[in-house]
This record gives C-alpha cells, structure tokens and sequence, in this order.
C-alpha cells in the first residue's frame, strides 16, 4: 500500500476518466500524551496508516470498513480539516496539504461535508435560513438579501424541504429533514466534491432510501463526486461506483463496486460480505457464513505485519506475521488487494 | 409446542407536557414456547415500549400501561405486585438491550453483576455463583473466565459486553429472552458473532425469544415468525417465509422494496422510497397509521382502522391489517372483511 508504484498504477488503471482529487500515502496519527504537567508523547493511535486512492471526476467512490478502522479520519483529512501526519492530498491537480491557509479556505468552496448525525451537525441556534445561507456570506458570493433569500428558497425546494420553513429552527424537524438541512447547506457554494460521511446511517430506514435518491439525483444534476464513508454494504453498492475496504488505517481491497462484492479477494472483504445479512430467510438458511474471530485490534497497537493477522482465516506462519505489510497488489484491472496470500487460497 | 406467553390488547401511553404519546396501541399475538418472533419497526413504531411494558419497566409516571393483559404461565404479569414481578424478571423472561455500555454498572465488576442474579433468584452462595458465572463467561465465547469476573465494563469492548449482557440474561435459564435491538451498537462481523453466538444458545436451552431489530436482514436469519409494528400496531405477521416472500401489507412491502441488497447488482436502480415520514405519535387517527404515506390507499383507509386478520388466499397465521389487496391493488371484498 504504501509503495508509490502502487499508487502510481492506481492512477494508471483509471486514467480515461479525470482525476479529481488524488491521495497518496495519506497518514493520520493521532499523539497519545502522557504526564500530568510536562506532556510527554508515549505513542500515537495510526488512524490513517499510508492510504492511496484516486477519485474520479462524477464518480461515486465508496469508502467501507467497521467503526475504528479510520474511514471517517480519512474523509476528514483529505478535506484538511484534520492536519495530516505525512502525505500529499491533491484536489483537482493543487496540493492541499501545503496550501496557505488562505487559499486553503477559498479552495473549500469546492469540496463540501456532509455529517453523520443531523441533529449534532447544525447549530440548533440559528434558523434553517442561517444555515443554509452562512456558507454563502463567509465567502461573499451573494451581497444582495433578497436574491440571497430567493436562493436559499430555491435550495430547499430542490431538497424536497418547504421554502417555507426557512425561518424555522432545527429542532422542529425530524431527522430526515435535518439531513437535508445539511444537504442544502453542502450544496449552497455549488461544490465538485462532497464527503459524506455516513449520511444515511442516523436515519430509519424507510427515510435512508429518500436521502439515497435525493442524492443521487443531485450528483446527475450537478456533476457531483462523491466520496461515500458507510458501514452499510448494501447501500454502498447501491451507490457507488468503486469501493475501497479499509481495515485499521490501511485500505485492503479497492475495485469496481460489481468486482468486489461478486468477487472479493481479500479475506476481510470476504468476512465482511458474508456477515452482512440479507433480507430473505430462505437466502439466509443457506448461506455458508464466515465467522472472524475476536476484535479489531487497537490501532495504537497494530499488529506486527498483515494488520488482519489476528483474525484472518487464511494467515499462514512466516510472511503473514512479518514486516513488511502486504502491498496492493492489481489481480484483475482496476481491482485491488493487500494480501500475501491473495493469489493462493 | 405449548403457549408460552399472551399479549392480550396492550395499550400503553406517555403522559407528557406535549401531550399524550399513543406508543402501543391494542397489541395481541400468542408466542409459543422456543419460538423466535422478531419484531420489526422503525424509532416510534411501538416495538420497544412494547416489551418493556411486558417486563413493566416503563417510566411511570409519565408512561402508563392503560390496558390489556400479558397472559405468562397462568398469570397475568400486568396484575402482579412488584416484589412478584421481580421473582420473574431476570428468572423467567430476561432482557438484553441494545446499549452493553449504558445496561451495565460502570463500577462494579462483570462477577459482582452476573453473581447478583444467582444469589437472588437461584439462592446461590458466593462460591458457588462465582463457578457459575464463569462457566456462563465460557459458555458466551469469553477466555479466561475466572480472571475476568474481576473486570470492569469498561475493560470489555462492546461486542465482549454484550456476550457478558447475554451471559446475565441466560443465568438463571429463563424460557423467554427479550432482545431490544442487541446488535444494532456493534460492528457487522460482530454482530454475526453474536447472532451465531444466540442461535447455539437457543438450540441448546430450547428458551422462546422476542428478538426487537429495525433491521430485517437480521431478523430473516433468526426468526421464526415476523412481526411488523408500525404507529404503535402491529401491520402484519406470519411465519417468516410467507412475511418475505408473500408479503400483504404496503409499508412492510415499501420497506423491502426500499432496501438495496448486497449480494445482487442492482445497475444502479433507483431505489423505491417511500415518501413521508414516520406518524406523530401524539395524534391518533381513527385509521390506519401507514395511510398518508400509502400509495395504495382508499377512502376507507383514513376513517377506519383494519383489523388484523389473514389475507386472501394465504395460511391461517399470516397475518395483515390492510383494507386492501396488496397483490391486486384493489379493496378487499366485504365478505373477507366480515368474515373474522
């Protein structure tokens, strides 16, 4: 993963589309301090651990992994909203983690956020009107109010929210019309990118599926790229066009959606896909389920070697336990896997 | 298989400065015993409220169980006095709930909360308990038993406290276990575990299980029979198959056409939704609480509420509560309505 040549062919293999942001060896540790009043650094906890990918201009790329293993840490920081340990994250051919803060700031006009959870993501304090609207006032597009009012009017109406509301407050909404608060106040500086992550996991399931076409009629109509952070499988293939599987900081498998969940390569992928359950008892009686072992392992103490050797199914003694880490390696075009035992189980 | 438990008409409200929240309303089903019912619904749909008005640990005031009877080895659990109640809670039906964070005691150790079930309901002395509490911990997947009864909640990670949460539960051998949403904290590939982990311990006590999940992956691997609730009623039920594969009632139709499935390409199909959103619970229509956001609605849908009864050309216990024909879209007949 963290050769360059890996990373380098990544981009090779998708090259007749444009790339729009590109990340490589991207790392996000986090210090572990100590002492009571002379801070000491006793470690660090490896979120983002050396990740690579390449997104694509109008493509959905899905980001997928359990809780802990840094999908949203890497959503953050190739918006720069965490500063990153070591590597480069470039937007739309501008290295971002060397910008002045000032550009910085002016390039965020383009890559928007979306939040998990709707009713921590917006200021209870101000009105959906402010909300949405803000964005637009700290990067001065609109001067004018009342074409100012008029747009943001037009924005709610185009997420399905009554223009109406727009002097309303947050709590008076339920979370599915928080979320597409959120949605219209992403959308608000016309962005190319937006990270949303975990949009749909807060909501009941009878509203997923709205927020879900909500935003893909969005993408459709406004040329938008997505990177889609989830731990719902089943949406992310429904949503994306590739998909990248990523384990305790270190991306494991990334490929086209179809490739990955018909086909998956590595070992993780495959526990993962079987432990997802399907809606049909009949389906569900049959299937063959691999089980993994125990916990994901803490990420300030990785293990030595493949990060999955502590639950892996197929771990052999020797290479499996022994630096260094599995590189990506391509087994079928644009189709990716960190495993040494890949091409032999 | 005998009768187990009889929810008899439950009706259960929340008295708030809001105004009343209708949480259950007229609730009944018969669970045999080792029968896995998995209940089905979204936030405000009833489904929690409903077992834990069957265990009586709603808030009161401002809940309050207005009505019905809970029928549990000849005894009404509605109408017992609390010390009653609490011989059976914990002893006959336990109840594991969706966060192992929040249902454990943050400054006692697993021992002391699991040895605590023992000393009271089995009369166990100190000893004794401790040996069985470690052999529950072993029995759930946990190494090194003996050792970890000296540990803290917070020296487990979710997964491990929910197997500490089941090990409490099937302690004193209840012959019915309530799950509210017990997986829905974790990861996917532990709450595989976990399912695995329920589905040996069921075959092997043989206990009847009410297992509450919004999702309904994980309720068509482990259940026997389906119940869907929603505005506080149950809208249809019926042994799983039938509730997947013939399914009568819109909403439970909208939610399965609404749900992407990981294991076929959709080519990116655009997923039928359903519009709308969950009902106010504070207001109660006369009709049936899925009407304004039914696409299959009639006139009737809005003013009367169906009664729950088997729908045309299925079995005797599948179950729907819709004025219409979901199959052809058209109004049931009235001899079928009449007819219950």
């Amino acid at each position: 993963m963290s050769s360059p040549a890996a990373a380098q062919a990544a981009s090779v293999t998708s090259n007749n589309h444009e790339v729009i942001l590109s990340v490589k060896d991207l790392k996000k540790h986090f210090p572990i301090n100590s002492g009571v009043i002379i801070q000491r650094q006793v470690g660090a906890v490896k979120a983002v651990d050396g990740v690579s990918f390449d997104v694509m201009k109008g493509e959905t790329l899905g980001l997928v992994g359990e809780s802990g293993c840094g999908k949203s840490t890497t959503g953050r920081t190739v918006l720069q909203l965490y500063k990153p340990t070591s590597g480069s994250v470039a937007f739309e051919g501008q290295e971002l983690t060397t910008m002045k803060p000032g550009d910085l700031r002016h390039m965020r006009r383009k890559m928007q956020m979306i939040f998990q959870d709707p009713f921590a993501s917006l200021n209870p304090r101000m009105s959906v009107g402010n909300i949405v609207s803000e964005p637009l006032k700290i990067h001065n597009i609109i001067q004018n109010k009342v074409e100012l009012q008029e747009y943001v009017e037009a924005l709610l109406q185009r997420v399905g929210l009554n223009p109406y509301y727009v002097n309303r407050y947050p709590h008076e909404f339920s979370g599915g019309q928080r979320q597409r608060i959120g949605i219209a106040r992403a959308l608000a500086l016309k962005p190319t990118f937006i990270v949303a992550d975990e949009p749909i996991s807060a909501l009941d399931v009878s509203i997923q599926a709205q927020v879900v076409n909500l935003l893909e009629d969005l993408q459709q109509e406004f040329n938008l790229t997505y990177l889609f952070i989830a731990h719902d499988l089943s949406m992310v293939r429904h949503i994306c066009d590739r998909v990248a599987v990523m384990y305790l900081g270190k991306i494991v498998e990334i490929g086209p959606t179809d490739a990955v969940y018909d086909n998956p390569l590595h070992p993780y992928t495959q526990a993962l896909l079987s432990a997802v359950p399907v809606p049909d008892p009949m389906i569900e009686k049959m299937r063959q389920r691999v089980i993994l072992k125990g916990d994901v392992p803490s990420p300030a103490h990785p293990p030595i070697g493949c990060n999955f050797n502590t639950r892996c199914p197929v771990a052999v003694p020797g290479i499996c336990f022994q630096e260094p880490d599995p590189p990506l390696i391509e087994i079928e075009p644009g189709h990716w896997a960190a495993c040494h035992r890949v091409t032999t189980f | 298989m005998g009768v187990l438990m009889e929810v008899k008409n439950l009706v259960t409200r929340f008295h708030t400065q809001e105004g009343t929240v209708y949480a259950v309303n007229d609730v009944s089903y018969v669970l045999n015993e080792g029968e896995t019912l998995g209940v089905v619904g979204e936030s405000g749909s009833g489904k929690s409220v409903h077992a834990l008005s069957i265990m009586r640990l709603i808030a009161m005031p401002p809940g309050k169980i207005e009505g019905g009877e809970v029928w549990f080895e000849g005894k009404d659990l509605l109408k017992l006095k609390s010390d009653e109640m609490r011989l059976i809670r914990g002893a006959e039906i336990a109840m594991i709930f969706q966060d192992p964070m929040t249902s454990l005691n943050p400054v006692l150790t697993i021992g002391t909360q699991i040895t605590e079930a023992l000393k009271l309901h089995m009369g166990m002395n100190d000893k004794d308990a401790d040996n069985r509490a470690a052999e529950l911990l072993t029995m759930v997947g946990i190494p090194d038993a003996k050792r970890r009864l000296k540990n803290y909640p917070h020296q487990f990670s979710g997964g491990m406290r929910q197997r500490v949460m089941i090990a409490m539960a099937l302690s004193c051998n209840p012959k019915l276990l309530i799950a509210d949403e017990p997986t829905t904290a974790l990861d996917v590939t532990i709450q595989a575990q976990i399912i695995e982990l329920i589905k040996r311990l069921r075959d092997q006590f043989g206990m009847a299980i009410v297992w509450i999940s919004h999702d309904l992956g994980v309720v068509a691997g482990l259940a026997d029979t389906v119940q869907v609730m929603y505005g506080g009623r149950i809208v249809e039920r019926g042994p799983a198959e039938e509730v997947f594969k013939d399914t009568r009632h819109p909403y439970t139709l909208g939610l399965l056409r609404s749900l992407p499935r990981h294991d076929a390409s959709t080519n990116r199909e655009r997923l039928v939704q359903i519009e709308g959103s969950p009902p106010d619970m504070r207001q109660l229509s006369p009709g049936c609480p899925f009407a304004p956001r039914c696409t299959y609605k009639i006139a009737r849908c809005e003013q009367e509420m169906p009664s729950l009864i088997p729908g045309p050309g299925s079995s005797a216990e599948h179950l729907k509560a819709c004025w219409v024909d979901v199959r052809t879209n058209q109004p049931l007949p009235e001899a079928e309505v009449v007819h219950v």
